[in-house]
């Protein structure tokens, strides 16, 4: 038994080819500024031992232990030159500039981190170094659109996104978001607007409006619009002057003041989460966009919400999908401004309902017949809604342009050539989420096996797999 | 019957250069000789004139007398065709001796020509002509008689040689010795010596009117019909992009010309691929023979598929994609053979068994 010695010496002095003793263990040492860091300190019984003991666990960190840097030759872990690709501008929006991808720099009043994203958007920022999306033909078409809409009323400008899963839709509203932002409207961007009938936030019966309030959710929203357009609500100012709930406000009082005092406090949330809008719809210097993804979460006639007798809450009884209705089906408006929202094609808890695919025009999955079950009061909110489908591919430039930045981004394991570019193309069919995900991402095809000129074993030489 | 009667006496019994002391000449009993005085007569004595003109009258005495006809007279009863008449089995006997009289011709006909006995290495030079002969049914009904393993192996033996001798003699280039050979071997040969001896090469799949191939593919239990028709490239879209830097030619990099990329599109029962194969597996298995051919791009699939369940279905179509690249580009078949691309996967469910829970499973082994 070995006690005197230290474990890692007694390895060195060992011939390579003998095994060490089992009973000597080796572990790593803790750095030597770090002996005492896992120690308690001025606990009894935490005294060295005479005895020292062949396995302890103290001053372990078990097996890790941190390489210096340039230890690390491994080619996956080298510094990669940062991506150098344009920052979105409004600018940019031109017919050469489809298939170029470009970045969405962090600002201060960032819409992806204030507002945040779809979850799938959401991975996919986290897995790139930036967060950057490419620009397609139907981009500058809403764009274009957009333009048009900036001096006509909102109700003109009823947009919803359509196509199959995959093709793009969520992502061509954040660019939507980014786009108008950049052009200094006020924007209102709903990621997930599942969560505002999926039961997942406090809803509370108000007699007075008659319908069932959403106050964190509400609060929450105000914050964001705050965070987002802080410096075109410092510019508005509230024309009425609003009391409600021993809180005053008059009527000179900035939204930006307005909207702080509703996002600090639940109770009042919900009403000047109304307010602001009806001021918003009375303003007509700044253009308005409210963005909403998971557009057809709101369209189905029941909620995950339960009233008392245990029946389903209607989303129009609700107050944020309510007023989300109330803008897509142009009984409110912007003066100036649009409403764009943007379908999940593959949600089974809340699929596409007939109302709003008679509405739009689109094929859906089964058959419909006129003696399918439609709410006439959802037939009424989603009156003079206009389908722009987004194209079910991608182009093989913008295919390309996707395919360059994950590239440049280390994320395929196979040799990077136009064969596997062309392959992935083609077994995806160009859709966008399956190109990424299942082509790039999800891959097994690794790099080619070498062939070993030095064995000796012909098998083996030959490269046989 | 003696079918080779007539070939024979045209053919082969024209001696090459032979010069026979004795002519052919049909049998004639001695009695019915009938011998004129010029004539060498073996064993003949000169007759007295007496004695000549006695026997012409007891000739003539006896023509007019004898009315009736004797039927045991040799005279006019019919020949038999063939000298084995009394074998029983005469047409196969003929059949036999002349094979073995062409041989023999043969034989003398190529060691004269220095071409028997052939050397090894030159026995191994010899163009391989395989041959069918026909089955022993349809030997038995040329032969009238029943074929019989023994018989049957007799025959095909003589055929081998000569179709030996049909060898050496293509080999060396005389046509006309093994048009002779040729000939007699063809009445032995098989009607179905054609589709024998193509079986198990495969079928050269044509392309139609419009350059599709219709090729298929097997997997398990699932059966792919595949159309592959060539990607029309059209003009690619024009890149208005205008580089300043270039067009004053102060741009360092050098600038590849955009290269226009046509890109596959696979249809499964009129469906995209990526929509039918949710998993990518499926998707790359489907892919993989345009990868391993080079050809990803080239080539538009429309597919009908039917049977089995999703991998079966991958790889009936990846098969039939294959045998339709090599169909449309043999010069692939190599590589795609390499790939093991164009085999039919033979792997198939194995039955269960008697005894055991499975194909292959056990029950549980219980010890007592």
């Amino acid at each position: 038994m070995v006690l005197a010695l230290s474990r890692a010496s007694l390895c060195r002095s060992l011939p390579q080819g003998t095994a060490c003793l089992p009973s000597v263990r080796t572990y790593a040492n803790s750095p030597p500024g770090q002996q005492g860091q896992f120690k308690i300190q001025n606990v009894k019984g935490s005294r060295k031992s005479k005895v020292n003991k062949t396995f302890s666990r103290k001053n372990r960190i078990g097996a890790f232990r941190s390489m210096n840097p340039s230890q690390l030759t491994v080619p996956v872990l080298q510094p990669r030159p940062s991506l150098s690709m344009p920052s979105f501008k409004p600018e940019l929006m031109t017919e050469n500039m489809i298939g170029q991808v470009v970045a969405f720099n962090q600002t201060l009043n960032d819409p992806i981190k204030y507002f945040g994203t779809p979850k799938n958007m959401l991975l996919e920022f986290r897995l790139l170094s930036q967060r950057c999306s490419v620009i397609r033909n139907i981009t500058i078409l809403t764009t274009e659109e957009l333009n048009s809409a900036a001096s006509e009323p909102s109700h003109k400008t009823r947009y919803v996104l359509t196509g199959p899963s995959g093709c793009g839709k969520s992502f061509l509203l954040l660019q939507a978001v980014q786009y108008c932002l950049a052009k200094e409207w006020i924007v209102i961007y709903i990621p997930r607007a599942k969560t505002t009938v999926n039961s997942t936030t406090t809803h509370v019966y108000d007699l007075r409006t008659q319908t069932y309030l959403q106050p964190n959710y509400a609060q929450q929203t105000l914050r964001r619009i705050l965070e987002v357009n802080s410096a075109n609500l410092q510019t508005l100012t509230m024309r009425d002057g609003l009391s409600y709930e021993r809180r005053s406000f008059s009527s000179g009082t900035t939204l930006a003041q307005l909207a702080s005092a509703g996002s600090k406090d639940p109770a009042i949330s919900s009403v000047v989460l109304e307010t602001l809008l009806t001021e918003l719809c009375r303003q007509s210097k700044i253009p308005v966009l409210l963005a909403v993804d998971d557009f057809q979460s709101i369209y189905n006639q029941k909620t995950s919400y339960r009233d008392p007798h245990f029946s389903a809450i209607r989303p129009y009884h609700l107050a944020i999908p309510r007023f989300i209705l109330e803008f897509a089906s142009g009984k409110r408006s912007f003066p100036k401004g649009a409403i764009i929202g943007a379908l999940t094609a593959a949600d089974p808890a809340f699929p596409v309902t007939n109302e709003l695919m008679d509405e739009l025009g689109v094929p859906g999955v089964h058959p419909r017949s006129p003696y399918s079950k439609r709410s006439k009061i959802l037939q009424e909110y989603a009156r003079g809604l206009r389908n722009l489908p987004v194209p079910t591919e991608f182009s093989p430039r913008e295919a390309a342009s996707v395919f360059e930045t994950w590239m440049r981004d280390n994320a395929l394991t196979a040799p990077a050539n136009d064969e596997l570019f062309l392959a992935k193309y083609t077994e995806s069919a160009g859709n966008p989420k399956a190109f990424v995900w299942q082509g790039i991402l999800g891959t097994l095809e690794g790099a080619a096996p070498v062939v070993n000129e030095s064995t000796s074993w012909p098998q083996l030489r030959e490269g046989r797999i | 019957m003696n079918i080779l009667r007539s070939q024979i006496c045209s053919v082969l019994r024209r001696p090459l250069y032979r010069q026979l002391t004795t002519t052919a000449r049909p049998f004639v009993p001695p009695a019915q000789l009938v011998f004129h005085d010029n004539l060498y007569v073996p064993g003949a004595k000169e007759l007295d004139d007496s004695t000549v003109e006695a026997l012409v009258g007891e000739t003539n005495e006896q023509e007019p007398e004898d009315d009736e006809e004797d039927p045991n007279d040799d005279r006019d009863k019919p020949h038999p065709d063939s000298p084995n008449f009394y074998t029983g089995r005469s047409s196969y006997y003929d059949n036999i001796v002349e094979l073995q009289n062409a041989i023999s011709r043969t034989r003398g006909t190529l060691q004269r020509l220095h071409l028997l006995p052939l050397p090894d290495f030159a026995r191994k030079s010899l163009q391989p002509m395989p041959t069918v002969w026909k089955t022993p049914e349809e030997m038995t009904t040329d032969f009238e008689t029943n074929m019989t393993i023994s018989r049957y192996r007799r025959v095909t033996t003589l055929l081998n040689e000569l179709n030996e001798y049909l060898r050496i003699a293509t080999t060396a280039g005389y046509a006309d010795v093994a048009d002779r050979i040729g000939s007699i071997i063809s009445i032995f040969e098989s009607g179905k010596k054609e589709a024998f001896l193509s079986r198990g090469i495969r079928k050269p799949v044509l392309l139609d009117q419009h350059g599709r191939s219709y090729t298929f593919g097997k997997r398990k239990t699932s059966a792919a019909r595949v159309w592959m028709i060539p990607v029309k490239s059209s003009t690619h879209e024009t890149i208005s992009d205008v580089n300043v830097e270039e067009v004053f030619g102060l741009s360092n990099e050098h600038k590849r010309s955009p290269v226009n990329v046509t890109v596959s599109t696979i249809l499964v029962n009129n469906i995209p691929i990526a929509e039918y194969f949710p998993q990518p597996v499926d998707r790359e298995r489907i892919v993989r023979p345009l990868k391993v051919a080079g050809v990803l791009g080239k080539y538009n699939v429309f597919t009908i598929v039917r049977g089995g369940g999703t991998t079966g279905q991958s790889g009936a179509i990846a098969h039939g994609i294959a045998k339709g690249i090599f169909a449309h580009e043999p010069e692939t078949g190599l590589v795609l053979k390499r790939a093991k691309l164009l085999r039919r996967d033979p792997r198939m469910v194995e039955r269960k068994k008697t005894g055991l829970a499975k194909a292959r499973k056990r029950y549980t082994w219980v010890k007592r």
